[in-house]
């Protein structure tokens, strides 16, 4: 989950003092989210070296170029769309890719099931769990969508920036998710609905033959 | 954004409630909490939404301190050139990041106290809890409660409830205490009293002082000790009664009192406690009324001992028990 618990008013306060020379704004931007963004990065190309190699760039970057920079208020926004890009600019160099298909051969975004708070009846973490299931079966770049989305709490706007597509991606990823669960919630109701009938059905039988 | 109109899927698709359940900040702990003060019948859906948001956690890769240092070296390497001394700056980036740290947990810690605070009991679970305010709630099986945070300095203070529990109210200058339920709300100054909100209707009985209880199509009432109070969502009025308040909180020692009580009472109230189906063959038994004390702490036993008084067999099945 999200480590830092800033406003957007504390990120543009703290992106202020970081454009304004402050050093340790600078040491702030590493020690709240180099973290996260090595988590989003591994998780895009599972090679440390290579993750590490572009957050070095990356911070490089923004230090020697912090007064030409624009104002933002949220920096792990600002800071995933710059580690993408490199990332997918290294990859390019290495493999000379298409820039337009997805560079993240080995990406691996992995929904995990998730312990509930909620001591309620077991079928709900039975449900949960098939849920899962089928969330995991999205195409890696649906499932990266999704990750921006409900683990790091981008906007749809910013998901699709960071990742340099259209809103209509993002809308339509989200859609496929929601109907996942729409159609598991159904899928119980319905099969609860024929164990009924069924037993109507044996019970009517019964009766018929006697 | 209206969200008085929302549902569950709307929940779940709303990126500043998804911000919320993730990362809860000051402000939107404010302002979701005052939401569901002014609408409390929302809760199920922000839950249920909520729950499916955690739903979608990735696993995730967890770099070790090691990663980051070196990292951290190598690009504070990079970026000094040799000619300012290394050593001071090492040292000041060391001291900025314990600030840091200290101060993101401190922030953490002060964040985490705003949170509303839930308590949840399992099936054949009694807990006691000991509120912020001094006031004692002792909670019973199959039970859900939600504390507001700021019991010490509202003048309202406020909780909600979902099955049963007997509250003990500590007096705190005047700040009423309210219980609000699915269907009613109690109003207290300072006082001991049972509630009981199971099968979509609110039960309070009161032992001590003095409470008023609301309903949305009722006149407010004000209950007085030795009175057992019942309302539904629905009713026109509050029903009350005289009963020995006492019976109805023996739940706390794990024990039953049957004071001319039908079975199927008994039955209800032994599904909601341990969430096991009991069956009777003979549908008669259900109205029989019994009058007596039984223990609680183990169904296998209170079963057994119900059959006897029953003058019948009981069966243990799959799913639950089967009086013959």
């Amino acid at each position: 989950m999200i480590k830092d618990r800033l406003t957007p008013a504390q990120h543009a306060a703290l992106w202020d003092d970081f454009r304004g020379g402050s050093q340790e704004a600078f040491s702030q931007l590493y020690e709240l989210f180099a973290a996260d963004l090595y988590r989003y990065g591994y998780n895009l190309v599972r090679n440390k070296q290579l993750v590490e190699d572009c957050l070095h760039e990356l911070y490089l970057h923004l230090h020697t170029k912090r007064s030409q920079l624009g104002p933002t208020d949220n920096i792990r926004f600002y800071l995933y769309r710059s580690l993408r890009r490199r990332l997918t600019d290294a990859l390019t160099k290495l493999n000379k890719f298409d820039s337009d298909d997805y560079a993240f051969d080995n990406a691996e975004f992995l929904i995990q099931p998730y312990e509930s708070d909620l001591i309620e009846q077991q079928t709900l973490e039975r449900r949960k769990q098939i849920v899962v299931a089928e969330l995991n079966k999205l195409p890696k770049r649906q499932k990266e969508i999704l990750y921006l989305v409900y683990m790091k709490g981008l906007t749809y706007q910013q998901a699709a920036d960071v990742m340099e597509i259209t809103m209509k991606s993002v809308y339509n990823t989200i859609n496929v998710a929601l109907t996942t669960l729409r159609s598991y919630i159904k899928e119980t109701m319905l099969r609860e609905g024929l164990f009924v009938g069924i037993l109507l059905l044996a019970l009517f039988s019964y009766f018929i033959n006697f | 954004m209206d969200y008085s109109l929302f549902k569950e899927e709307d929940f779940c698709e709303d990126t500043a409630f998804i911000h919320w359940v993730i990362s809860p900040t000051e402000e939107s702990n404010q302002f979701w909490t005052s939401f569901l003060k002014k609408y409390p019948h929302k809760m199920k859906e922000m839950e249920r939404a909520s729950e499916f948001i955690k739903t979608i956690h990735f696993q995730e890769f967890e770099p070790s301190q090691d990663d980051l240092s070196r990292l951290k070296q190598r690009i504070w390497e990079d970026i000094e050139t040799p000619v300012r001394r290394l050593n001071p700056w090492t040292r000041l980036a060391y001291w900025s990041a314990a600030a840091v740290a200290l101060l993101v947990m401190a922030a953490g810690i002060f964040w985490w106290t705003l949170q509303p605070t839930t308590y949840q009991t399992a099936y054949g679970e009694i807990r006691k809890i000991t509120l912020a305010d001094g006031s004692i709630v002792t909670l019973n099986a199959s039970t859900k409660l939600i504390v507001a945070n700021d019991l010490n300095t509202e003048s309202v203070r406020e909780v909600w409830i979902e099955g049963e529990a007997y509250f003990d109210i500590a007096k705190r200058n005047g700040a009423k205490f309210i219980v609000h339920t699915p269907e009613a709300q109690v109003e207290v100054l300072g006082t001991e009293f049972n509630v009981c909100t199971r099968r979509k209707s609110t039960k309070v009985v009161l032992h001590e002082g003095k409470v008023k209880l609301q309903a949305p199509h009722t006149q407010a009432v004000v209950m007085k000790p030795g009175d057992m109070a019942t309302v539904s969502d629905k009713d026109q009025y509050i029903q009350l009664k005289i009963v020995t308040p006492k019976n109805y909180d023996s739940w706390k020692e794990s024990i039953v009192v049957l004071d001319d009580r039908p079975v199927s009472e008994i039955v209800q109230m032994l599904e909601d406690t341990y969430g096991i189906p009991i069956q009777f063959e003979n549908p008669l038994l259900l109205n029989k009324k019994l009058t007596g004390r039984l223990s609680l702490k183990s169904s296998d036993e209170f079963v057994e001992n119900l059959a006897t008084i029953l003058e019948t067999e009981v069966e243990k099945t799959e799913k639950g028990y089967f009086f013959k």
